[in-house]
């Protein structure tokens, strides 16, 4: 008999707010996470405006994790910050998480172009890049993606396994779903899975506004990002970070844990269509929320919310409204469908993980969050994307949805804890 | 977790492109004969740095492994080594997405190393972002830098594109996971392949893993990172390289069924994160004293040519109580490929049994976080 699982801690930051009562406070609210980017002066840059984490103190990490300190890459702070506070308010002491499983979605290395900028007019490259890299005291040109689950191993341990997933934007949706497969076969007990992120740099900004997926709207920040709107233009770029701590429904209340959540399913597949567009009929994403349903044991009509991947782009929006309608049938129509990046901006890796503490959170607060922006909808985007301001829920299951860049799908299923 | 009492996996196909050599039977050979592929870098001064060789994939063509050569352009050559790998994989597992499995019961899961940054790309982009006093300015960047390079750059510094090229190379939509970035992550994609068939959730599996340390950054990166330490003007160390290999697995029956060929079964496979208070060879014994094995008759070795760790091999070998007949050190003559080392040494292993070794140990010890090893038998 499979195992259940449940979610007993969540930590989170993001734009939005960090901590799990600010994030849901402010996503319920419809308070918009965006707004211009002070990380760099991105005044030359056609894109301004992203969903930046406000008062980050990186070095406030320092004495807990050490191999931490000094580091640059915010992904790095805003993941240990989320991990420290999923344990916490799990109630579980550091020890307790030693034989734990650690899942980390991550997406792309950040590259300081500053760093680098010797190589400008080298005769030689490889003796410039000698000069940067001062036989190991200059800057760290590449901080490996599985810096995370090295850090957090070290302090906590987790030697039930440290797996760095990079499955892009699918990443962090993929970590959640390998642990919860995990628990529930018995080949783990406890995990923290989760995802972090940040591209608010100038290489990572400038390079996805070439792709023409991000909004220019830098003069209105707030309303740049319109899942599912007729004037969407595009998506906005964010960072952020969150995790699940998970453990069997058993040993839950054992301990008398706080649970906010079930896990009910997961499943993932390939668009095999291509790298920088969505399969427009939604085939592959309907197939992983199909997968994901199978895994779960539920029917159609057992869905009661879509937590949609809704980036504000003018292809995924559409694609992925027939996705919704191919795999829940007619209950596509009966359902609230809400894009929780209209206020976060698109946290890319961390985005699953993010929106997956939102449905937590909709489950065990009996709220749904809003679609904020979404004053004209989209005639081909027909669904009930929850405009303006959040609703009660009574509902007992809540499907998330992630699609990565290149292709990956990934869906969770979220069940209400009883 | 051992998977001796679930549904036997198999290996039904290898895919391979590495610096030896392309089909699996070969590779081993020139392993036998003494074959090194190391030698200086065609397109940079390794001079520069403490390592002075890599390994090369001396003559490869992209385009004679892709349905649509113009998505050539769109890969870095870790994705092109990938999709290639991946499809001499299922061409010598006679497994065609479509006819012998439906798209989406066929299960992708790789590995990828550290990116990916196309530094001659780049360079371009670097130069007119830069002052008259050389540093970086953010202005020239957004006003001219924007202008240089090509409008997918992000995507081929996503980590996880080589995987999604080869799925749309091959037209497989099942189950998948990406991990990064090091030896052990090959591990973990062959682990999930593992799991997804006998968990039921695909019925085939295509796992791998690719990597390039053979451009200047990963020299520079990998110098950094303290991983040249062992060279020495009287020492040798490890040798990047660069390469892709892929496996096709299958529960035994269906491979049975369908009367494909078995290089091997995978009967046992440890993955394991160093823990608290115990030092990198605790770590790895207690990963092989978990395997309950007592004799093996060929060692696939992780050695890599870093000083004393053949010895420290030996050494948690004897502590272990494994006897081993005869070793293999691949990575000493092919090169490290990094996120490709596990699979490369699961295939050789694979490979092996084929050729009739009864029991092979594969050790995919690395750097970073997983620290695996994986029994084959004869199928």
């Amino acid at each position: 008999m499979k195992r259940r699982v449940v979610i007993t801690g969540l930590g989170i930051c993001t734009g939005v707010g960090c901590g799990a009562t600010g994030f849901w406070e402010g996503l319920i609210t419809g308070r918009s996470g965006i707004g211009t980017v002070t990380v760099f002066d991105t005044s030359a840059l056609p894109v301004r405006i992203g969903g930046q984490v406000k008062d980050l103190h990186p070095k406030e990490f320092g004495s807990a994790f050490p191999e931490a300190a000094g580091e640059r890459d915010r992904k790095i702070s805003l993941g240990l910050n989320a991990a420290a506070e999923a344990i916490r308010d799990g109630g579980l002491e550091a020890s307790a998480l030693a034989p734990a499983l650690l899942v980390v979605g991550v997406s792309l290395e950040t590259f300081f172009l500053n760093d680098v900028s010797p190589l400008a007019h080298a005769a030689n490259l490889a003796w410039a890049l000698r000069g940067i890299i001062q036989g190991g005291a200059g800057p760290c040109l590449q901080t490996p993606l599985d810096q995370l689950a090295s850090v957090l191993g070290g302090y906590y341990g987790f030697g039930g396994g440290r797996y760095t997933n990079c499955s892009a934007c699918a990443a962090g949706a993929q970590a959640i779903g390998e642990a919860f497969r995990r628990i529930r076969d018995g080949t783990a007990e406890l995990a923290l899975a989760g995802a972090t992120d940040s591209v608010l740099n100038p290489l990572a900004m400038g390079g996805f506004s070439l792709l023409q997926i991000l909004s220019t709207e830098n003069d209105t920040p707030t309303m740049a990002c319109r899942p599912f709107d007729a004037t969407r233009v595009g998506t906005v770029l964010g960072e952020g970070a969150a995790f699940l701590l998970m453990e069997t429904a058993e040993q839950a209340r054992q301990r008398g844990a706080r649970v906010y959540a079930e896990v009910l399913g997961y499943g993932s597949s390939l668009d095999a269509y291509r790298v920088t567009d969505p399969e427009p009929a939604g085939k592959g994403a309907a197939l992983s929320m199909a997968k994901a349903l199978s895994d779960a044991g539920l029917r159609q009509d057992d869905i009661d919310c879509v937590n949609a991947h809704g980036t504000g782009t003018p292809k995924n929006d559409v694609a992925e409204t027939q996705a919704i309608k191919q795999a829940l049938g007619k209950r596509a129509f009966q359902i609230p469908v809400t894009a929780n990046k209209s206020m976060t901006g698109h946290l890319i890796a961390a985005s699953g993980a993010v929106e997956a503490v939102a449905s937590a959170l909709s489950l065990f607060c009996a709220v749904v969050p809003p679609t904020i922006n979404l004053t004209n909808r989209d005639p081909e985007c027909d669904l009930d994307y929850v405009p303006g301001n959040s609703r009660p829920f009574r509902g007992r299951t809540v499907l998330s949805n992630s699609f990565g860049f290149g292709g990956q799908n990934a869906t969770l299923i979220f069940g209400k804890h009883e | 977790m051992t998977t001796g009492e679930q549904e036997r996996v198999v290996v039904t196909g290898i895919g391979l492109v590495t610096p030896l050599g392309n089909d699996a039977g070969l590779v081993l050979r020139r392993i036998r004969a003494g074959a090194s592929a190391a030698g200086p870098p065609t397109g940079f001064d390794a001079g520069a740095f403490a390592c002075p060789v890599c390994a090369q994939v001396e003559v490869f063509d992209p385009k004679l492994y892709v349905s649509e050569p113009k998505m050539v352009r769109l890969m870095n050559r870790d994705a092109q080594l990938a999709v290639a790998a991946a499809h001499l994989a299922l061409e010598d597992a006679g497994v065609k997405p479509g006819p012998t499995y439906a798209p989406d019961d066929i299960a992708l899961f790789g590995a990828t190393g550290l990116a990916g940054l196309p530094l001659r790309e780049v360079t371009p982009l670097i130069c007119v972002s830069a002052a008259p006093d050389g540093s970086f300015d953010l202005a020239r960047f957004g006003q001219s830098g924007l202008k240089v390079v090509s409008p997918i750059l992000s995507f081929k510094i996503l980590s996880n594109m080589p995987f999604c090229f080869v799925s749309i190379n091959e037209s497989i939509q099942g189950p998948n996971a990406i991990y990064t970035p090091w030896e052990g992550e090959g591990a973990q994609a062959i682990e999930a392949g593992i799991r997804a068939l006998q968990a039921g959730d695909a019925r085939c599996a295509l796992v791998g893993g690719c990597d390039v340390k053979t451009h200047e950054l990963a020299f520079a990166s990998l110098q950094q990172h303290g991983l040249f330490s062992s060279w020495s003007k009287t020492s040798k160390g490890v040798v990047p390289a660069e390469g892709a290999a892929f496996l096709v697995l299958e529960i035994e029956k269906d491979a049975l069924d369908r009367n494909a060929r078995r290089y091997g079964c995978l009967s046992a496979q440890r993955l394991r994160p160093q823990c608290d208070r115990e030092d990198l060879f605790q770590t790895r014994l207690a990963g092989l004293r978990s395997l309950k094995i007592r004799e093996v008759e060929v060692l696939v070795g992780a050695g890599n040519g870093d000083a004393g760790q053949e010895e420290q091999e030996s050494a948690m070998l004897e502590a272990a109580e494994i006897s081993v007949r005869t070793k293999l050190y691949p990575k000493k003559q092919v090169g490290d490929l990094f996120a490709a080392a596990g699979v490369l040494q699961v295939a050789l292993g694979a490979a092996l049994t084929f050729a009739g070794a009864k029991t092979v140990l594969a050790n995919c010890f690395g750097h970073g976080n997983t620290q695996a090893a994986f029994v084959l038998k004869r199928a």
